[in-house]
C-alpha cells in the first residue's frame, strides 16, 4: 500500500527505481547515513580506540542486543507476519544455532565464519522437522506444536545430549577471530553483529518481495485460496519454517559468541513469548516491524522501566500504607510491563510500524495529504 | 494553608538541624574492623545488588534485601565505612537471564564504574564471569556452582567470591559425615533429587560420585529431578527407594526439600530414609512451609533432615554477630516476621559487614574513595580473611573463591519450653499462626564442628 | 488402488489406529513389564490425582476460547490471584471492613455495568439491586466462619478479575488482530504478576485448606499395603484425592449450568456464533463477561486446590503451561475434551516419571511428544470442532 506512495513530482522512469528500496535520494542518503552513524558509534566510546566518551558504553552492548534480537524476530516475522504460521518454540531454535555453532567451534575447533552458515543452516533444518505439523495443524493448535519444540529441543540438549553441551552446566565458547584478529570485545563484536543484522534484514526484505514472499503472503492470507491458484502451500509453509529457523540459527549463534557463554536458560519459554511479543508491538507482517518491537521492549524493559522505578517506588507506599515497601519494589518492574504493553496494544493493536508507516505517507503527502 | 506549610518547613529545618548533631552510637568492640586511616566522610558507598526479586525464588530473596536495609542502617548510624554511608541499590532480574545481562551492564557501564557488587544465582555467576574479569569488577555472591567461580575446567578462580562453600564440596562434606558414621547409616546408598538447571544439580559431578564412593557411600548413577510446580514427586522418590536409596540427597530450597520430604513421609518412609541436602535446605522457610507436613512422630515432614550449615545460626544466641541481629530483628517495629528470620537475612548482613571491612582495608591501602576501583577491591580480596560478624569464616588465599567451612546439622523442632529438641508431636512448641495453622519452631543443631571442605572441583586436590 | 482406499476408509482409519496402538505397547511393553504391578497401580493413581486439576485449569481456558476465541496466556496468574484471595480472607483473623467492602462494591459495579458504561445506574431498581448485593457481600465477607470467608472472597476476586481483564483488555480490542488480543493476555498476566506481588509479597504460602481432613481424623494418606503380586505400598495423598473430587464437582457444577440454565444456553449459542446470538436478541457482551468471570472463578478454584495439596507460590501459575497440552489435546472447544486431556496428560506425565527414570521426561518430554503426534493424526485434538473452510 504505502510503497507505491511518493511525494509529488518523483517519477519512476526506470524498472531500477521502480524496484528499489531507497526510492529517492533524500531515503538513499538517509538510511545511508544512519548506517554509517551507527557504525561510528562505538569508535566514541570510552573504550574505543579514540577513547573519547561521547556515547556511553552501555549503549554498544544495548545496539548489540537488539541487532540479535532484531534477527530472530525478523524470522519470526517471515512466519508470522507473512506466512501466517504462529510459533512459541523460537527461542528453542536459537539454542540450535547457538548450541551447534559452540560445538563445533570447541569441538572440532571450527572457526566462527564457518560456524555461522553451518549451524544457521543446520537450524534451518531442525525447523523443517518442527514445521512439518503444519501441514494438517492450524492456528492456536500449530502454536502448540511448536510449543512442543519449546521443550522437546532443550530437553534433547539437556539429557541425551549431555555429554557434548554439557546439559545444565554453562558451556564456555571460543571469541571468534579474523587473520589473528581477536573479536573478543564487544565493542569489535559490534563490526560482526551489526552488518550481519543489515544484510540479514535486507535479506528479509527482499524475500518478501519476491514470488517466494508474495506465495507467502497468500498461504497468510487464505491458504486454500492459495492452495486453489496453483501455490504448493505445504512447500511455502516449509520454507518459512526453514528461513525462520534460519534466522533464529545466525541470532541463536551470534548470541553464543557475543558473550562467550552458554546456557540453556537463555532459551526457555519466556524468551518465544518475548519475541512474539516483540514483534506483535513492532508490527507483523512490516518490514520494520522486528527492528521497532524489540528496540521498543528491550528500552522498556531495561532502561525506562528501571529508570522510573525509584521514583514510584517511593511514592505508591505512602498512598497505600497497606502496602509492604520490599513488594512494591519487587511487583513494580512486572506489573509497569504489563501496564505499558496494555496501554499500548490498545493505542496501536496493529504495531508501532503500522503507525510508522501512516506516519511516512502523511510525511511524504504533505500538505496535500489526500 | 500557607501556615500550615510554613510550619512544615519549620519543622523540617528543625529536624536537619537536630540530625547531625544526635550522637552517634559506636559499634560493639567485638567487631573487629580494620582501624581507618583515612576518612570518608561525606562520601556514599553504594551496595549494588541484582538478582531475582520478582521470579520464581523470590522468597529467599526478600529476606535478603531485608537484612542488607537494616544492616546498612545499622552500620551508617555506627560510623559506615570510615565516614562514609552505604547506600542500597538493588535492581530486579526476575531470575531472567537477559535481565540479569542488561542489569549487569547498566551497572558496570557507570561513572564511576562500581568496585564491587553482589550477585544472586548460580546461573548470574555463571553467565557474568567472564565479563566481570574483563571489566575488572569483582563480585560477592551466596552460590557456590564450580564453573562460576572457578570456570569450566575448575582451576582458573575469577572475581566472583562466594559466601558459601561450593554445592560439590558440601555434597562431598556430607558423605565424609555419612561414611564416618557408619553404625548411623549402614551400607549407604545416595539417591539424588533435585531441581533441573544450574542450581539444582550443581552437586551431582563424576568428582563428587567418586569422592562419595571412597568415603564408602555409593551414589546412584542416574539422579532424579523434578520441578519447583510438580504436585507430586512419589514416583520419583520411588524410582530412587527401588533402586536402593537410603538417603536422599537435594540441592534445591523452599518447597524442593519439602516435597521430598512429603513424598518420603506419604509412602511410610521416614525411618528407613534418610533426607538431606545443600546449606539452603536448613532454612526456615522449609521449616515454616512443611507445617502441613506432619509425619508419624506428629512433627513436620523436615524434622530430622541433614544439610550443611557453613553459617552460625539464629538459635546459637551465645555468638555476638546472632545476638546483635538478634537485637536489631526484636527492637524493629513491627519486630521482623517469623519468616524472615532466615539465611538470606543473616548473609545479608555479614555481607554489609564484608563491605565494611573490604572498603576499609582497600581504602588504607590506597589512601582515599577515588583511588578504590575493582582491581583495587580485587587485590584486597584476593588474599582477605576475615569474619563477618562471626557468622562464618572467609580466607579468600591462594586462588581460593570460596568459603573453605563447612559442618553437618540437622533440622530439629524447638520442644515446648524451648529447652531441646522436641521428641515427638506431643511435647513441641507449636505457634499459633494467623492463618489458625500452628507452626513448629524449627531449630538448627550442629552435629560436627566447622571444617575444612574437600576439594572436589575437577582436578580438585581431593578427587580421588 | 485410490479408489479402494477410499472405499475401505471407514475401515482403515479404525485399523491404522489399532495397528499404532499395538506398535505402542510393544514399544513400552518390555519396559512396563519390568516394574512391579503396585509401581504401576501407583503411578495410573498419582497421574490421575494430578490430571484432575490439570483438567479444571484446561477447562476455564476452553470456555474462554469458546466465548472470545483467545488463548488466554493469563489463566496462571488469575489461578494464583484466587488462591491468595481465598488465603486472605480464609487465613486473616480479622478482615477491615473497608477491604471487604471494596472488593464488594468493584466486584458488583463491574458486573453491573457489563452491559453498557454506568446507564445501568441510573435505573433506579438495578441501583436498589446492586446496593443490596455490595451489602450482602460484604456482610458474606466478614461473616467468621473462615471457609465461607474464604470461598466468598476468591469468588469475588476471581469474578472481579475476570470482568476486569474482559473489559479492560479484550473489549477494547474486539475487530483487532488475533495476535493483539492474544499478547493482551500476555499483557494482563503481568500486570496480574505486579499486582499479585505488590498486595502479598514473592512469600510462598502453605494454603491449610485441607487440614480439617487430618483433624477430622481422616488418615493422611491413604495407605495400602499391596501383597502377593502387588508386593509394595500405594498411597493416596487424602489433600490431591480431595482435589481431584473437588475439580470433577466444580466441572459436573459447571457443566449442568451450561447445560441447564438459561445464561448457559445463551452462553453455548454466542460460542457457536457472535453475530446469530446478536441478532436473536442475546446480550453478547453480557455473556463475555459471564464466561470471563466463570473462567476466572474456575481458575481461582484450581488455585486453592493446588494450594492446599502444596502451596501459594509465585511457581504457581507455571502449572497452567503444564495444562496447555491438555487443552490441545482435548480440543480448543471441547468441554469435555477439557477433562479427558487434563487427566491423560496427567497420567503420561506420570507414567513417563515411572518408565524413563531420571531423564525428567515425564514433566518437559512425554505431553508434548504425545501432543505433536495427536495433533498430527487428529488435526483439532481429540474433541474439537472440526473446521470446514470456504474460500
Amino acid at each position: 500500500m504505502s510503497a507505491n506512495i511518493r511525494p509529488s513530482g518523483v517519477f519512476d522512469t526506470s524498472y531500477g527505481q521502480d524496484i528499489s528500496i531507497n526510492r529517492t535520494r533524500g531515503d538513499k542518503w538517509l538510511s545511508n547515513g544512519l548506517l554509517i552513524a551507527l557504525l561510528l558509534v562505538p569508535l566514541l566510546t570510552a573504550e574505543g580506540p579514540l577513547g573519547i566518551s561521547l556515547v556511553p558504553q552501555l549503549w554498544i552492548g544495548l545496539i548489540i542486543r537488539i541487532a540479535i534480537f532484531a534477527i530472530a524476530v525478523q524470522g519470526l516475522n517471515i512466519l508470522i507476519g507473512y506466512t501466517g504460521q504462529i510459533s512459541l518454540g523460537h527461542a528453542a531454535f536459537m539454542a540450535v544455532g547457538a548450541y551447534t555453532s559452540a560445538i563445533l567451534a570447541r569441538e572440532l575447533g571450527m572457526s566462527f565464519w564457518l560456524a555461522l552458515p553451518l549451524s544457521a543452516l543446520f537450524t534451518g533444518g531442525v525447523g523443517l522437522i518442527f514445521g512439518l505439523p503444519s501441514l494438517r495443524v492450524k492456528g492456536f493448535y500449530l502454536a502448540m506444536a511448536t510449543l512442543a519444540a519449546q521443550f522437546i529441543i532443550p530437553w534433547i540438549l539437556r539429557y541425551p545430549l549431555e555429554g557434548i553441551t554439557g546439559g545444565s552446566r554453562p558451556l564456555e565458547v571460543p571469541a571468534p577471530s579474523l587473520f589473528g584478529l581477536s573479536f573478543a570485545h564487544e565493542n569489535a563484536m559490534f563490526y560482526i553483529i551489526i552488518p550481519l543484522a543489515v544484510i540479514m534484514a535486507l535479506a528479509a526484505r527482499n524475500i518478501a518481495r519476491t514470488r517466494v514472499g508474495r506465495a507467502f503472503v497468500s498461504v497468510r492470507d487464505n491458504d486454500l485460496a492459495a492452495e486453489l491458484l496453483g501455490i504448493n502451500v505445504f512447500s511455502y509453509k516449509l520454507q518459512a519454517f526453514f528461513l525462520s529457523a534460519l534466522y533464529a540459527g545466525v541470532a541463536g549463534c551470534l548470541l553464543a559468541f557475543e558473550s562467550n557463554s552458554l546456557s540453556l536458560d537463555k532459551f526457555l519459554l519466556d524468551r518465544s513469548i518475548e519475541m512474539l511479543a516483540m514483534l506483535v508491538i513492532g508490527g507483523a507482517g512490516f518490514p520494520l516491524g522486528p527492528l521497532f518491537g524489540v528496540a521498543f521492549v528491550n528500552l522498556l524493559t531495561q532502561n525506562i522501566i528501571p529508570s522510573i522505578i525509584p521514583s514510584v517506588k517511593g511514592v505508591l507506599p505512602s498512598l497505600f500504607p497497606f502496602l509492604n515497601p520490599i513488594n512494591v519494589d519487587a511487583a513494580l518492574s512486572p506489573l509497569l510491563f504489563g501496564l505499558a504493553l496494555m496501554v499500548f496494544l490498545i493505542i496501536a493493536p496493529r504495531g508501532l510500524a503500522h503507525r510508522w508507516e501512516i506516519l511516512k505517507i502523511s510525511w511524504k503527502l504533505r500538505p496535500y495529504s489526500h | 494553608m500557607r501556615k500550615y506549610l510554613v510550619l512544615l518547613i519549620l519543622a523540617a529545618l528543625t529536624g536537619l538541624l537536630v540530625l547531625p548533631v544526635s550522637a552517634q552510637e559506636a559499634l560493639p568492640d567485638w567487631i573487629e574492623h580494620s582501624a581507618c586511616e583515612v576518612d570518608l566522610t561525606g562520601s556514599t558507598i553504594p551496595i549494588i545488588h541484582f538478582g531475582d526479586i520478582s521470579g520464581s525464588f523470590a522468597f529467599i530473596t526478600q529476606p535478603l534485601l531485608v537484612g542488607f536495609a537494616d544492616a546498612i542502617d545499622y552500620f551508617n548510624a555506627r560510623g559506615g565505612i570510615c565516614g562514609a554511608t552505604m547506600i542500597q541499590d538493588n535492581r530486579d532480574t526476575g531470575g531472567d537471564l537477559s535481565q540479569t545481562q542488561a542489569a549487569y551492564d547498566d551497572y558496570s557501564s557507570r561513572e564511576p564504574k562500581p568496585s564491587m557488587m553482589v550477585l544472586y544465582a548460580s546461573a548470574d555467576a555463571e553467565l557474568l564471569r567472564e565479563q566481570l574479569i574483563e571489566d575488572g569488577i569483582p563480585a560477592l555472591i551466596s552460590a557456590g556452582s564450580v564453573e562460576g567461580l572457578y570456570g569450566e575446567d575448575g582451576q582458573s578462580p575469577g572475581w566472583i567470591y562466594a559466601a558459601n562453600p561450593l554445592y560439590v564440596d558440601q555434597f562431598g562434606n556430607f558423605c565424609e559425615y555419612i561414611g564416618a558414621n557408619a553404625e548411623q547409616f549402614p551400607a549407604p546408598v545416595v539417591g539424588y533429587i533435585s531441581w533441573p538447571g544450574a542450581f539444582g544439580e550443581a552437586a551431582f559431578t563424576p568428582e563428587a560420585i567418586a569422592y562419595c564412593a571412597a568415603q564408602g557411600v555409593t551414589v546412584l548413577p542416574e539422579n532424579e529431578s523434578f520441578l519447583p510446580i510438580s504436585t507430586d514427586i512419589t514416583t520419583q522418590v520411588q524410582n530412587l527407594v527401588d533402586q536402593g536409596a537410603t538417603i536422599l540427597y537435594t540441592n534445591t530450597l523452599a518447597s524442593g526439600p519439602v516435597a521430598v520430604a512429603r513424598a518420603v513421609v506419604d509412602l511410610g518412609l521416614e525411618d528407613t530414609v534418610q533426607i538431606a541436602g545443600v546449606n539452603w535446605t536448613l532454612d526456615t522457610s522449609v521449616g515454616l512451609l512443611s507445617r502441613t507436613v506432619i509425619g508419624a512422630d506428629g512433627l513436620p515432614a523436615v524434622d530430622g533432615l541433614i544439610g550443611s550449615m557453613p553459617f552460625r545460626w539464629w538459635t546459637e544466641r551465645d555468638q555476638p554477630g546472632i545476638q546483635l541481629i538478634t537485637e536489631v530483628a526484636d527492637s524493629k517495629e513491627p519486630p521482623l516476621e517469623p519468616q524472615n528470620r532466615n539465611i538470606a537475612y543473616l548473609l545479608g548482613w555479614s555481607i554489609v559487614d564484608l563491605y565494611v571491612e573490604i572498603y576499609t582495608q582497600t581504602a588504607n591501602r590506597v589512601g582515599g574513595l577515588d583511588a578504590i576501583d575493582g582491581a583495587a577491591v580485587n587485590e584486597t580480596l584476593s588474599n582477605f580473611s576475615y569474619s563477618p560478624l562471626g557468622l562464618y569464616d572467609l580466607n579468600f588465599a591462594d586462588g581460593v573463591r570460596d568459603a573453605v567451612t563447612n559442618r553437618i546439622a540437622i533440622m530439629r523442632f524447638a520442644n515446648a519450653d524451648m529447652s531441646g529438641v522436641a521428641t515427638s508431636g506431643s511435647d513441641a512448641l507449636t505457634l499459633p499462626l494467623a492463618d489458625g495453622t500452628t507452626a513448629f519452631l524449627p531449630i538448627v543443631v550442629p552435629v560436627t564442628e566447622f571444617e575444612e571442605t574437600p576439594d572436589l572441583r575437577p582436578g580438585g586436590a581431593d578427587v580421588p | 488402488m485410490a479408489s479402494l482406499v477410499k472405499q475401505n476408509q471407514k475401515i482403515i482409519t479404525p485399523l491404522l489406529w489399532i495397528i499404532g496402538l499395538i506398535v505402542l505397547v510393544a514399544l513400552f511393553a518390555p519396559a512396563i513389564a519390568e516394574q512391579r504391578p503396585a509401581r504401576l497401580v501407583q503411578s495410573g493413581i498419582t497421574g490421575l490425582l494430578v490430571g484432575g486439576v490439570y483438567s479444571l485449569i484446561a477447562l476455564g481456558i476452553v470456555i474462554i476460547n469458546k466465548a472470545s476465541g483467545v488463548f488466554n496466556f493469563a489463566h496462571g496468574w488469575m489461578m494464583l490471584f484466587g488462591g491468595f484471595m481465598f488465603y486472605s480472607f480464609f487465613s486473616v483473623a480479622n478482615i477491615s471492613p473497608f477491604a471487604a467492602g471494596g472488593l464488594a462494591l468493584l466486584t458488583v459495579l463491574l458486573a453491573v455495568t457489563m452491559v453498557g458504561a454506568l446507564r445501568a445506574l441510573r435505573d433506579g431498581r438495578t441501583l436498589l439491586v446492586a446496593a443490596a448485593a455490595v451489602v450482602g457481600v460484604t456482610l458474606l465477607l466478614l461473616v467468621p466462619i473462615p471457609m465461607l470467608r474464604g470461598v466468598v472472597g476468591a469468588i469475588c476476586g476471581g469474578a472481579l478479575i475476570g470482568l476486569a481483564v474482559e473489559r479492560f483488555a479484550i473489549r477494547p480490542l474486539i475487530g483487532q488482530p488475533l495476535f493483539a488480543m492474544v499478547l493482551m493476555t500476555l499483557a494482563a498476566s503481568e500486570l496480574l504478576q505486579g499486582i499479585t506481588q505488590m498486595i502479598w509479597g514473592s512469600v510462598e504460602l502453605p494454603l491449610a485448606v485441607f487440614s480439617p481432613l487430618r483433624e477430622m481424623g481422616i488418615p493422611t494418606p491413604f495407605r495400602f499395603e499391596g501383597t502377593g503380586a502387588f508386593e509394595g505400598t500405594i498411597i493416596v495423598r487424602t489433600e490431591l484425592l480431595a482435589a481431584f473430587i473437588l475439580a470433577l464437582l466444580s466441572f459436573a457444577a459447571f457443566v449442568a449450568f451450561f447445560r441447564f440454565t438459561s445464561v448457559g444456553l445463551a452462553m453455548r449459542a454466542t460460542a457457536e456464533n457472535q453475530k446469530l446470538a446478536q441478532a436473536v436478541g442475546l446480550r453478547v457482551r453480557v455473556i463475555l463477561g459471564v464466561a470471563w468471570a466463570i473462567a476466572a472463578v474456575l481458575a481461582a478454584v484450581a488455585g486453592i486446590l493446588q494450594g492446599g495439596a502444596t502451596s501459594l507460590s509465585l511457581n504457581l501459575p507455571l502449572l497452567a503451561l503444564r495444562a496447555f497440552p491438555a487443552v490441545l489435546l482435548g480440543g480448543l472447544e471441547s468441554v469435555p475434551g477439557a477433562l479427558v486431556g487434563g487427566l491423560v496428560i496427567g497420567l503420561v506425565q506420570e507414567y513417563a516419571n515411572l518408565l524413563f527414570p531420571g531423564t525428567q521426561a515425564g514433566t518437559e518430554l512425554a505431553p508434548y511428544v504425545l501432543l505433536m503426534i495427536v495433533l498430527v493424526i487428529r488435526p483439532d485434538g481429540l474433541f474439537g470442532q472440526k473446521r470446514i473452510e470456504r474460500i
